[in-house]
Parts: structure tokens; sequence; C-alpha cells
């Protein structure tokens, strides 16, 4: 079989999965062009593993796996250079957003990566207290991932400067607040 | 106008200069910025990677508590989720059913969100501010830095060329100052990566650190916490990595703004930049009795 044909039959056999990221992210990629103008534009193409157009491309494909223990799922800034250009409207952020919630809910996420632990601690924090707590933030975080030395040297300046409060600041609301994250997660049928 | 105020977590700990700035530059202009009361955190990067609902459903309970007033927004990454919100909840009825359920209120995206320079630019009017101008911005080469999330995507933030915005830029130069055609306006700093990566960040804030130095510029002016976090905090071990010197102080455009209105460096927080900003104020004639003395009328209340 030519190179083309298999890919004719893996799209065909991988309806599964494109249609999956599809309908979690709202996000048309059967459109895409591979034109590569996302890749072109994105900040962190040239570090990463796959271009955002190989994303796409895969997810056609049906490499579940591939995709899912990738790492640029989980270095893209989100900073919606792709989306603005692409000429088909490929929302290319959407469908990282989705995922990267399918890569946690496999177990695949790549090893390299504390951005899941980041945004659990982020999420937590704002479930009990209703904003962020910086400092409680970033210690957590780093008993966490064991990055107790990185940027400790900050520390001393950050509150000379009067970057960081030491202590919480409370936001009315808390039971609420703690019914909407549990709803959220009820609804969305997954663990958080 | 009236308004209400969202400052957004940022502003309530690393960015107090920007929330100080904002203030005392909103009273000077005659806009009174009274805060929602206990607004909450917007959720951020990590509610909309982690959950679609808390990523819409966040925004939508302090939106609907500014009760139809519009939403002044000085956080790019909190003007860009509440601007999310509003547009996927005005469009997507299954959305708005699923909000609706998890909060236990409804909310169809009306709310008005605007960021502070498009209130300034578009409501308030460059000739206001050119009229409360004290002390041109004389002798400031500025590169404003817009980033990502005021301008992207288009179609939902709705604030200005996604490629080249000039908002800022205007607001600056009807306060005197020269601002720079530069390519680097819009490019990505690496944001929250700060955190969790910050290799990244070194490597696109060094970018945009370097474009600015080439193009010519003496400071940069940013309308974000995370990019000016990443700009000023790190300018220093950015410079050292890559063995290049800077030296840009980064301001908030309030800040300068500020300046120009001839308000005091304590109003405006400007203690708490990292790189320092008073050679070139003082150089640049912003600092110092003899130009305050040259204000006419009062100096302590603006008239």
């Amino acid at each position: 079989m030519s190179t083309e044909a298999q890919a004719v039959c893996s799209v065909a056999q991988s309806d599964d999965f494109v249609r999956e990221v599809a309908t979690a992210s709202g996000a048309n990629l059967a459109i895409c062009l591979q034109c590569r103008k996302c890749s072109c534009g994105c900040p962190v193409a040239a570090r990463s593993d796959l271009k955002p157009h190989e994303i796409v491309r895969l997810v056609q494909l049906g490499e579940r796996d591939g995709v899912l223990a990738s790492r640029m799922i989980w270095e893209c800034t989100s900073c919606e250079t792709c989306a603005t250009r692409c000429p088909q409207n490929v929302d290319i952020p959407a469908m990282m957003d989705a995922l990267r919630q399918a890569s946690r809910a496999a177990k695949k996420t790549a090893a390299t990566t504390t951005v899941p632990v980041f945004n659990d601690i982020f999420l937590r924090t704002v479930r009990r207290l209703g904003r962020m707590y910086e400092a409680g933030l970033m210690a957590s975080y780093k008993l966490r991932t064991f990055r107790f030395f990185e940027d400790m040297d900050k520390v001393p300046l950050m509150l000379r400067k009067r970057k960081i409060a030491l202590l919480p600041h409370k936001v009315r609301g808390g039971a609420e607040r703690k019914r909407l994250f549990d709803r959220a997660k009820d609804m969305e049928g997954k663990s958080r | 106008m009236s308004c209400v105020f969202y400052p957004g977590c940022s502003l309530d700990s690393t960015a107090r200069d920007y929330y100080l700035s904002t203030q005392a530059v909103a009273g000077a202009l005659g806009l009174e910025l009274p805060e929602i009361p206990d607004w909450t955190c917007c959720g951020s990067t990590p509610a909309h990677q982690s959950s679609e609902l808390l990523a819409l459903a966040l925004p939508a309970q302090n939106l609907l508590a500014a009760r139809g007033k519009t939403v002044a927004v000085c956080c790019a990454a909190c003007y860009s989720r509440l601007k999310a919100a509003n547009h996927t909840l005005a469009h997507d009825p299954k959305a708005r059913a699923a909000v609706a359920e998890a909060l236990g209120a409804d909310y169809d995206g009306s709310t008005p969100v605007k960021h502070l320079l498009e209130i300034i630019v578009r409501d308030i009017g460059l000739k206001k501010v050119a009229e409360r101008v004290v002390r041109p911005l004389k002798g400031l080469r500025v590169a404003a830095y817009y980033g990502c999330l005021l301008v992207r995507p288009p179609e939902v933030t709705q604030f200005d060329d996604p490629e080249n915005p000039t908002l800022m830029d205007d607001v600056l130069a009807a306060a005197g100052a020269e601002t720079l055609d530069w390519p680097h306006k819009t490019e990505c700093c690496g944001a929250s990566y700060s955190i969790t990566d910050v290799s990244i960040v070194h490597q696109l804030t060094r970018d945009v650190l370097a474009m600015a130095r080439d193009a010519g510029a003496n400071c940069i002016a940013t309308a974000c916490p995370l990019c000016q976090l990443n700009l000023d905090l790190r300018q220093r071990e950015i410079a050292e990595k890559f063995g290049e010197s800077f030296d840009l102080p980064v301001f908030y455009f309030t800040q300068l703004l500020g300046l120009a209105f001839g308000l005091k460096p304590a109003q405006l927080g400007l203690r708490s930049l990292v790189v320092n900003p008073e050679p070139l104020l003082a150089a640049a004639g912003m600092l110092g009795e003899q130009v305050a003395g040259q204000r006419q009328g009062c100096t302590g209340c603006g008239h």
C-alpha cells in the first residue's frame, strides 16, 4: 500500500479520536490545510517535540498515544497566535485544552511537565479562598515538585518590592464556591 | 461614565503598583473605579486548561455581580477570560445552560467588558488625556508592549488590530512620549511558565527585550501583570544567561501616564519596579522639584 493509501486508511480508522477531540473542543479539525501558518507564528514550536500543525495532523490520523504524551500540549503558552492567523479558523488553542484534559484522563501526561500540578494547586486555592494566594501557591507547588531552591533568591526581593503578601485574602461565599466546583466536577464527570 | 472595576488577583499582589497607578490615573481623569464586591478569581489559564465549565462559570459569576454595569479590567489575562466567557455564553446556548446549572444562576454574556486602555481612548478621549498632562514624557522612547491576550483572538476581544495595535501608543503619545514602531508588540512573553518552565520565559522574554532595545527604546510600557513581571523581575537573570545587557525599565502604561499628570512616584508604586527607572526619569527631567514647580496651579489635587 502506498503511503498515501495508508494515510487514507488510518484516517478512516481514526474517526473516534478526531471526533472525540472535535466534540470536546468545538474545533473543526477536518478542515486544516496543513499550511503551517500556525507553526510559523508559534512561540514554542522551535523548542517542542511537535509543532501545532503536526498535532492537528496526528489527531486526524488517530495517533492518540503520541499526541496525548507529547510535550507540546504542555509547552503551548495559549498565546492564541495560531488561531488568530489560521486561514481556516481552526481553533487550535481549544484543541490543546481538550488534549490536555484527555492526556490527564488517560494518564499519558509527559513526565517533563509540572503544569498539571500547578493547575491543580491553583484551582484548589481558588476553590478554597476565592482568589489567588501566591505565597501559598508557591509553597505547595515547591513541595509537590521538589523545586525547593528555584527562584528562592526572588523571595526577599519580592517582599521588599511588595509583590507578594504573606497572608491570604479570603473572599466571602466559600460554601457557594465549593458547591460550584463540586457541581462542575460532577457535570464534567471527571476527577480533579 | 459609570463602571465597576474587576482588579483580578495579580493587582492584589504582584502588580500592586498597577492597581495604585490605575486608581490614581483614573481619579485624575475623573473616572471612578469602585470594585465589584467580593470579586473572585477569573480562573485564568489553569481553569481553561482543566475545565471548560469552570473557565466559563468563574468569569460569569463576577460578570453577574457587576449587575449590568460596564466592567473595567486592567489585567490582560482577566480581560481575556471575561471576554471569552461573554463570547461563548452569548453564542452557545448549551454552554449557557450548563453554566446556569453549575452556578445556579443564568447569565447571558451581555455585561460589557472593557480594558482601561479602551476606556481611556474611546470613552474619555485622547484630548482629555492631553489636557491633563503637566509634565510631557519628553525623552522617553517607549516600546509599547501589548502581549497576547488583549489582542487575541480578535473576534473575541475586539480590542485593536491583532498584529499592530496602537491604543497604548496613542495614549502615551498624547502624554508626550515618543513611541516606537517595533515588531514584537504582540509576541508572547511566556506568561505563567515563569513558574512551571522558566526556560520558555527566558527565551521568549529575551527576544522581546532584545527587540525593544534594538529598536531604540529606553523603556517598555506594559498593560499586563504577567508581561510586566517577566520583563522586569527576570530581566537581570536573562541578561546574565544570554550575556547581554538591556537596562530597560518596564512600566505599566498607567505609571507613565501618572508621571505625565504630575502624580507623585509613591502614588504610582514606582518603588515596586525591579529595574530602577530613576536614572532614566531623572535624565528626562521627570523627577525633581524644578519640573514640578513649572506646573500651573495646585500640585496636590490636580486642579
